[in-house]
């Protein structure tokens, strides 16, 4: 089990950006998506989407490299609705009774299997570009997330590593007991499973340990009460500091101005059909 | 310094609820390429029959902290930590991982946290299953037929009380047999051999 290190340019201009920043364009644009059934409004999106991907420092090559499965997704939407749409409207064009294809299913088909791509690629591009220890520092400095739960989940996303290192280890040790499932595939089943929740069971009782060592440096010291009934807050200060710049409020206004346009334009062609109607 | 309260959270029940949210982000992200892979031979709506996977920490949660917010607290941040190692659903994913935990937490916030037995367990998997299937049907199948919809909604319920209510519970009573959770109430019911 190995992670993929950062993918993208860490120093180019969008990339740059705070990750709460980043996280607000991605949510407007998603939702803005969300809003329309019809297929102008996510290629529309696509296109800006795509455009924008260099200023992320991301290649199109790695985007595709995330993003190939949700070809499938797309699809199985789209052969989905036409095997069970809701509503058959417009010319028909191949009449197979219960299933015929009209022009209104297969124009429906396009929009779903276009928005499931303009939905989701702001969101990989944003995770793909963003590190996770920026992130739970933003949370905590920008959106006043829980400091104790952000690094408790950064402490655990970190321990990442460590649990592939004994994965293998695991599997090392019981293959060096005589332990071998051969090609029995239920047999081979059974001793994944068998090692992920050995797995599991070291995962939390390093967990243990490390929130003994954390509470030890008085990282839990905030936000209980003292002897003395008061409640003790410790000023605490950033070690890392997330700044929320100009450039950042820039590139959330960017977002809700890129979705109202893409919006506008589907309503002025007349393609704008709402979710909820 | 004081004991904390019951309801609020030490910091080892932080800690452990974020290990067990990284495990399942993990196991997240894998269940995302076998849906969007292998999984792929089975048409929808069948393959509604494995999405309980993906609703397993909203019940594990609280059955393993047993503190208000476990529920969402491990969901979101197993999805959150799925769309870090590169989802190909984006951000989504956090809005449904916030969805599914708060729908799963329901189950136990109505005891008033104060049972943690198996059938609350299966109806927290059963609500966080109909969650999901709400949010998919918005983004994904708006325009399908009403048949559809339900029988998909079903599949997702009844995978959801299974594998994550039913999973969940026997996860919890295995990991405490272990005694790896003795820091924990959870833990402490384990049957001394």
């Amino acid at each position: 089990m190995r992670f993929a290190p950062p993918v993208a340019d860490a120093t180019a201009p969008l990339a740059r950006r705070n990750p709460v920043a980043k996280l607000a364009a991605a949510a407007v644009l998603s939702l803005a998506l969300v809003s329309t059934l019809d297929p102008v409004t996510p290629a529309l999106a696509l296109a800006a989407e795509l455009a924008l991907l260099p200023l992320f420092g991301m290649r199109h090559r790695e985007l595709a490299r995330r993003a190939w499965p949700l070809l499938v997704s797309a699809l199985g939407v789209v052969v989905g609705l036409v095997l069970f749409a809701g509503e058959r409207t417009g010319e028909v064009l191949v009449p197979l009774g219960p299933v015929t294809v009209t022009t209104g299913v297969l124009t429906g088909a396009l929009a779903l299997g276009l928005r499931v791509f303009a939905v989701a690629l702001p969101g990989v591009i944003v995770f793909a570009t963003t590190d996770p220890t920026d992130l739970a520092d933003a949370l905590v400095q920008q959106l006043k997330a829980p400091p104790r739960f952000a690094i408790g989940a950064l402490a655990a996303f970190r321990l990442l590593p460590l649990l592939g290192d004994e994965w293998e280890m695991l599997t090392m040790a019981r293959r060096a007991r005589g332990v071998d499932p051969g090609r029995n595939p239920v047999a081979r089943l059974r001793l994944f499973a068998s090692t992920a929740f050995a797995l599991l069971v070291g995962a939390i009782r390093r967990g243990t340990r490390l929130a003994v060592a954390m509470d030890a440096r008085g990282f839990g010291s905030a936000g209980l009460t003292s002897q003395t009934g008061e409640p003790s807050r410790p000023r605490r200060t950033t070690a890392r500091p997330q700044r929320f710049g100009r450039a950042d409020t820039v590139l959330v206004l960017g977002a809700v101005a890129l979705s109202g346009t893409v919006l506008m334009l589907s309503i002025a062609v007349g393609a704008f059909r709402p979710l909820l109607s | 310094m004081s004991q904390p309260t019951p309801h609020q959270w030490r910091t080892v029940d932080i800690v452990v609820a974020s290990v067990l949210a990284v495990a399942f982000g993990v196991v997240f992200w894998a269940w995302d390429a076998l849906w969007n892979g292998p999984a792929d031979a089975i048409p929808l709506p069948a393959r509604g029959i494995i999405y309980g996977v993906w609703l397993v920490p909203a019940v594990l949660g609280p059955l393993v902290i047993r503190k208000p917010g476990a529920g969402v607290y491990t969901e979101l941040v197993a999805a959150l930590v799925s769309a870090l190692l590169g989802t190909p659903w984006g951000l989504i994913v956090v809005l449904y991982g916030l969805f599914q935990g708060v729908a799963g937490e329901f189950a136990f916030a109505l005891t008033g946290y104060r049972v943690w037995r198996w059938p609350v367990a299966v109806a927290g998997g059963a609500l966080a299953g109909a969650a999901a299937a709400l949010l998919d049907i918005v983004n994904y199948y708006p325009t399908y037929a009403s048949d559809w919809k339900w029988a998909y909604t079903g599949l997702l319920v009844a995978s959801s009380a299974v594998i994550a209510g039913g999973g969940g519970w026997t996860l919890t009573r295995a990991l405490a047999q272990t005694g790896v959770l003795d820091r924990f109430a959870s833990g402490r019911e384990r049957v001394a051999v």
